[in-house]
């Protein structure tokens, strides 16, 4: 009897345990997604694009009923770009339930992020970091990265440069992660199409003032100029080379340099500019034009900037992802990433199973007018089997 | 400062059974923060505990310099983050065990001190602050250039192997664990630096403090104390760097900038740099403000600061010396 009675209350509950997490709760949970990103300091003003697109892409996605279902919820808190301030967020958002990561500025953020991922039970969803170490050597299953890489600008540069007259350029590059891959890939480039670099100049994160690396560049002889500077960096170097006569001198171009933001910051100084385009509101897809349209309702005619549209991409990646997994679990959404195909603002796109690298065209071109305008005018694209190198092979990706 | 050697209550009074009531009470204090750790089940609140009590052991490092020596340094961070380096690139390059690389964090640190010590020590007031802090720039721009080894401002990952002295490396990442340990070693620092404040060295110390000119007078030699009081307090400073990048596993050139130094040193004057337990507590304040306050406002720095003015203002003794000064009044003189 009694016996009996306990093999009863055991059944009952063995089967309780295993109604009850499959139930309901699972069908409305919502979807969390924390916003580890530069609030404060040098690239604060590529944090707020990323927050921009991040709620205006929350925005649509709620205002249809959630994605698959769940309502979709965000928290941002401020990095300062610095990686073991980004550490300790990201900690603090996954440990709060937002396990969905995205929308961080710094490559040395991402990789400082990476190693805890797993510990955190978060995955981790770039759309701003472009070091080679996020898909190559420092690559981890619950990492993605749905912008470009900087290998995808290099192959961009690469026939460009050949095309360009000028024989002799300097690199002036952000001393983090990025500036120095971006820098390498220039080195590689310039050898491939015979040019000499005769100045190549890493300069501080955050650095105000300029006129020491303007001067080297000027007595280096160089007729182009390679630059791979962001946020406030950007800002402060070209108002400097303005002022010092750099510009009108020196070829310049560069990467993340030809944002519509530094276009508005800059104004008149900006024209002529040359450079990688990662994204722009000019785009020719149907996606591109629904996206660029609902965005000037929203924010008052304003298109949308370059890192807005690449977050914007990472965000309908997730909500696909979100969409083919039914799950709002880190993990099974990392399985659905994986060597998914979606619909992006830049077309069908696919994330590259072998190391998480999302395959992009890419785009090249110059800050000119259009429509009364200044905007990053796109004169070359490449297409993405040509944009997108094979993976290197140094990610060794392990098992989610 | 006023004050002469005398008058000082520490000085004046450490009668021999207090010892043991200290240890029962660090003994206490040890099984507390075992069964906090086992009550808290929230590993986001186990997680900044665990981060303010690693912060807290810095603060004591810095905080125990000033009331032994009376001097405020701005350069800390490099005895800190010398030993957070010191771990992570005898890892990545993989020249020896982690238990030796544990040691050689800890040994580095305390015997650049003293050296430095044997230099500095002798140079007053402001003067010293700026040596202190040009030495710890000095390796915080060498972390930044030194790109190839260190990653420069980005910093890297350090890889741990799967066992620290036969105990899975699992627990000193798991904040609960985590948070037990660190507490523990937080008290066992504290009750340590207590018993060396109550000998007669730590006595020594202090009147040297008071008037330097005095106790040469009397006899005794004034530097090598205060030489051994910022090596004790580097030693300390380098415990808490090893438990952080046994936590953290991830280190930037942040553990090396003299922000952190002065971090520290605001954590100490919140809390009371007079009593050895002041900047702790301080510390804890300090890390959960800027929590707080930085899921409100951006501009956090303003509401430590406000703090930090008022505490100045109003209770010079810090919160720690107004509770000490609180409990006073209320349990007697005991």
């Amino acid at each position: 009897m009694r016996r009996s009675h306990l093999l009863a209350f055991g059944l009952l509950g063995s089967a309780a345990a295993l109604v009850a997490p499959a139930g309901p709760a699972t069908a409305q949970e919502t979807l969390k997604i924390g916003v580890p990103t530069a609030l404060t300091g040098t690239y604060a003003g590529l944090g707020a694009e990323a927050v921009r697109a991040i709620e205006f892409a929350v925005a649509e996605a709620n205002a249809k009923g959630g994605v698959a279902g769940h309502k979709v919820e965000i928290k941002t808190l401020d990095t300062e770009a610095k990686p073991e301030v980004a550490r300790k967020q990201a900690e603090k958002l996954a440990l709060e339930g937002y396990k969905i990561l995205t929308g961080t500025i710094a490559s040395g953020e991402g990789l400082a992020m990476g190693p805890l991922l797993a510990r955190w039970d978060a995955i981790y969803v770039s759309t701003i970091n472009k070091s080679d170490k996020l898909t190559g050597d420092s690559c981890v299953p619950r990492m993605f990265r749905t912008n470009h890489q900087d290998a995808q600008d290099a192959a961009v540069v690469r026939p460009w440069l050949g095309s360009r007259k000028e024989g002799k350029w300097a690199i002036l590059a952000a001393d983090i992660a990025w500036g120095r891959d971006s820098g390498k890939s220039f080195v590689e480039a310039a050898k491939v199409n015979k040019k000499d670099i005769v100045a190549e100049i890493y300069s501080p994160f955050g650095s105000n003032d300029y006129a020491p690396f303007i001067q080297q560049i000027k007595s280096s002889g160089a007729e182009g100029l390679w630059v791979a500077l962001a946020g406030r960096d950007a800002i402060n170097f070209a108002t400097q080379a303005k002022e010092f006569g750099l510009l009108d001198k020196v070829f310049v171009a560069g990467v993340s340099f030809v944002t519509d933001n530094n276009v508005k910051t800059l104004g008149a100084t900006s024209k002529g500019i040359w450079g990688i385009i990662n994204y722009s509101s000019t785009l020719d897809t149907p996606a591109n034009k629904a996206f660029v349209e609902a965005w000037k309702t929203k924010y008052n005619g304003d298109e949308p900037a370059s890192f807005e549209g690449e977050t914007y991409l990472g965000m309908q990646v997730i909500f696909q992802a979100v969409e083919k997994a039914k799950s709002v679990k880190p993990v099974d959404v990392a399985k659905a990433m994986r060597g998914g195909t979606f619909d992006t603002v830049l077309g069908k796109v696919t994330l590259r199973a072998e190391d998480h690298q999302m395959v992009l065209p890419n785009y090249f071109g110059y800050i000119g007018e259009r429509g009364g305008k200044l905007r990053p005018i796109i004169t070359e694209t490449i297409p993405a089997n040509v944009a997108t190198t094979p993976p290197t092979g140094t990610c060794k990706m392990g098992e989610l | 400062m006023t004050g002469i050697v005398t008058t000082d209550p520490i000085v004046s009074r450490a009668p021999p059974p207090r010892h043991a009531l200290a240890l029962a009470s660090a003994i206490g204090a040890i099984a507390c923060g075992a069964l906090l750790a086992a009550t808290i089940q929230s590993s986001l609140m186990m997680t900044l505990v665990t981060q303010a009590i690693i912060t807290a052991i810095l603060a004591t490092g810095v905080g125990f310099l000033i009331r032994q020596n009376g001097v405020v340094s701005f350069g800390h961070a490099a005895f800190y983050g010398i030993a957070c380096y010191t771990i992570a690139l005898a890892l990545k390059l993989g020249v020896m065990r982690v238990e030796f690389a544990i040691l050689l964090a800890l040994a580095l640190p305390t015997a650049l001190a003293f050296l430095l010590g044997l230099v500095i020590i002798r140079i007053p007031g402001v003067a010293f602050s700026m040596l202190t802090l040009a030495v710890g720039q000095a390796f915080y721009e060498f972390a930044m250039k030194a790109r190839h080894v260190t990653g420069g401002e980005d910093g890297f990952s350090v890889s741990l192997p799967p066992a620290i002295l036969g105990i899975p490396t699992a627990w000193f990442q798991n904040p609960h664990s985590m948070f037990v340990v660190s507490w523990s070693v937080l008290v066992l620092i504290i009750f340590g630096l207590a018993l060396i404040a109550a000998s007669p060295f730590g006595r020594l110390t202090v009147a040297i403090r008071e008037n330097e000119e005095r106790a040469r007078f009397i006899g005794y030699r004034t530097t090598l104390p205060r030489v051994l009081v910022l090596t004790l307090s580097a030693f300390v400073t380098a415990i808490a760097g090893v438990l952080f990048t046994l936590y953290n596993t991830f280190v930037s050139p942040d553990v090396l900038h003299w922000t952190l130094s002065g971090s520290a040193l605001i954590m100490a004057i919140i809390g009371g740099p007079r009593l050895i337990w002041g900047p702790a507590l301080g510390a804890i304040i300090f890390f959960f403000t800027k929590d707080i306050a930085g899921d409100v406002t951006e501009h956090w720095q303003g509401i430590i600061g406000v703090i930090l003015i008022v505490v100045m203002l109003v209770i010079p003794s810090g919160l720690g010396g107004t509770l000490a000064a609180l409990w006073q009044r209320r349990f007697g003189h005991g």
